[in-house]
């Protein structure tokens, strides 16, 4: 799969370097994240009852995976992602990265962030944003030019560079986000809701990003309340209530359904299917559901506004 | 295209860089806030002060100036000290921005000492582009004055050159000295100690008006602690005396320590000595509540 930048033709995406590494530096630990009894209770006020936002969770991220964290609003997916950057302490328990406890500034040094509804200095140009981050991150020169104008390209932002954050649209903000956190070309990506508030196109060309960045060996650690997406893009995924893991595991092990299965034919006549029934009746099986498949909505706007290149402008 | 990992490989736990970044961040954002308009109604009122009341005395028409804007340019710093810190920390915790600051390799002592520096830029070069309109202004005004006392003396016929030195030094005492530029650095030595204080109050404020109005309310019972102190600590002697003196102390900066900017009104002359042990102060003052600051800051859950 070739991953298509923002309003960029096909032919020119596919023949363009985006700079990233292609082959990982390999840890000696094959775990990107470690999160280990994690507890994290909050106190508040003398007289109200301390709040437990996360409840003895552990669970690995290996190098190189798409790690979803999935849960209803407050479930404390993002006091999990907070306490991996080091924003917040946990109460019990600890988390890693790479190796290195999450506590210690030099585990960011390998890890790009973009949090849910991200806002930046409203002062500064799109271009000024990257410059800021990247030297925060270490980077000079022309390094950080060059990276700076790859990140600007990659989100389809070139022609906003110059424009003041402050006058971004939300989808622009998400995409300007994107860019900040990976900047430093890092190798862990912690996105919390990437989608929210972009539209479907954008919303599948993050999708598509996070595919692109899996296959340069990325880890991904990603939440997000669209699972059609997340089904689409995890290698495993937790499920957490309450402050709990509840489930986690490979996607096809947790949503398969072992003792079924699933045939979809093309241009098939009547009597095939008329003997396909029969064959079912005659092996004493069932069929559960036949008809014709449809195509999702999310599908037919893309498929609609590409013809009419009805896009967001930048 | 060169790895940017390769400049990434190594951590430091303190980087210039990076304070730098954030502190010239912090300028640019105060500036693009507008927040140096400040200058301007500088400016006019130093102008109309400048080129008031000509019916007073040539030396009282000085000190006048000199009164008029030293104390301006007290006032606006201290405005700015406060406003523009209490803006950063809060602003940046609403905006969610520090998840993304910090979310990058930035210890927390650094995001704090780069804002403080920020705001000491700006404090820095505001006050010395105010500097350089007030001296402007100081020079003219003693400059007329002095051609118009020698063409007082031309018309008397008494324009010998003992007389135009005389003139020139008496003049010259109550104009522009050295020590109208010490009485702007102890300006800038107050405002930055207030600029430390805001921010350290910021560090455990939940908004910007508390900061604003706490950091208000202790650069007035700064300006009185010693004061303060007198009437607490005359009611007590020996160890307590000294407690609650060096507590009071602490707390509270004693902002009449930098109050030099009567001796540069008055014309008199300030010492290196005296500067220098202000400047001593100050430091310790910024030093101190910076690393308490931190301290809060580094248990403060985002």
């Amino acid at each position: 799969m070739t991953f298509r930048p923002w309003g960029m033709s096909k032919g020119l995406a596919s023949s363009n370097n985006f700079g990233f590494i292609t082959s990982m530096e390999t840890n000696n630990s094959n775990a990107a994240v470690e999160v280990s009894s994690l507890t994290k209770v909050f106190k508040s006020g003398m007289r109200k009852t301390p709040l437990v936002a996360v409840r003895d969770v552990s669970f690995t991220v290996k190098t190189g995976e798409v790690y979803g964290l999935i849960g209803p609003n407050g479930c404390g997916k993002s006091t999990t992602m907070k306490i991996m950057l080091g924003l917040l302490k946990p109460t019990v328990g600890s988390a890693s990265i790479f190796g290195q406890s999450s506590e210690a500034v030099g585990s960011r040094q390998n890890v790009g962030f973009l949090p849910e509804n991200p806002y930046f200095y409203k002062h500064l140009t799109g271009r000024e944003t990257l410059h800021f981050y990247g030297r925060l991150c270490g980077l000079a020169g022309s390094e950080l030019k060059d990276r700076t104008e790859t990140m600007l390209k990659l989100t389809g932002l070139q022609n906003a560079a110059t424009r003041r954050v402050g006058g971004y649209s939300k989808g622009m903000l998400q995409r300007i986000g994107l860019a900040q956190a990976l900047i430093h070309d890092p190798r862990l990506l912690i996105l919390d809701e990437p989608t929210a508030g972009v539209d479907p196109v954008g919303s599948r060309t993050i999708r598509d990003l996070i595919f692109e960045l899996k296959q340069r060996g990325i880890t991904i650690v990603v939440t997000s309340h669209l699972l059609e997406q997340m089904q689409e893009v995890c290698d495993r995924v937790g499920i957490m209530s309450n402050g709990r893991m509840v489930r986690e595991g490979k996607i096809e092990d947790l949503i398969s359904v072992e003792n079924q299965t699933e045939i979809i034919l093309e241009d098939a006549p009547d009597e095939l299917i008329r003997e396909i029934r029969q064959l079912v009746d005659k092996h004493h099986s069932r069929v559960v559901t036949l008809g014709k498949p449809r195509t999702t909505l999310e599908r037919l706007f893309i498929e609609s506004t590409a013809q009419t290149d009805d896009r967001e402008a930048p | 295209m060169s790895s940017p990992s390769s400049s990434l490989s190594t951590y430091s736990s303190f980087s210039l860089s990076r304070i730098w970044t954030l502190a010239t961040n912090t300028v640019t954002q105060l500036l693009r806030m507008k927040i140096l308009v400040f200058l301007a109604v500088f400016s006019v009122i130093v102008v109309a002060a400048g080129f008031s009341f000509p019916a007073m005395s040539p030396e009282q028409q000085l000190k006048l100036l000199k009164d008029v804007s030293l104390g301006a340019l007290q006032i606006f710093s201290m405005v700015i000290a406060i406003a523009a810190t209490a803006l950063l920390l809060p602003r940046d915790l609403e905006d969610r921005t520090l998840y993304t600051i910090l979310s990058k390799p930035v210890p927390r002592y650094e995001y704090l000492i780069g804002k403080l520096l920020g705001v000491l830029l700006l404090l820095g070069g505001g006050l010395l582009i105010m500097d350089l309109i007030f001296s402007s202004i100081v020079w003219l005004k003693q400059s007329l004055i002095i051609s118009n006392q020698i063409a007082a003396l031309r018309s008397e016929q008494q324009d010998v050159p003992d007389n135009i030195a005389a003139i020139k030094a008496f003049t010259g005492q109550y104009g522009l000295t050295w020590s109208l530029h010490a009485g702007v650095w102890s300006i800038f030595l107050k405002a930055s100690v207030i600029a430390a204080l805001s921010l350290l109050i910021s560090c455990f404020a939940s908004s910007t008006l508390f900061t604003i109005v706490v950091s208000l309310g202790f650069t007035i019972a700064g300006h009185g602690q010693q004061l303060m102190r007198e009437w607490f600590v005359s009611k007590l002697s020996g160890f307590w005396e000294q407690t609650i003196g060096l507590v009071m102390t602490l707390i509270c900066p004693d902002l009449s320590l930098f109050d030099l900017v009567e001796a540069a009104i008055r014309g008199d002359v300030i010492q290196l000595a005296a500067l220098g042990s202000v400047t001593g102060m100050a430091l310790l003052y910024i030093v101190g509540y910076t690393a308490v600051a931190y301290l809060f800051f580094a248990d403060k859950e985002l």
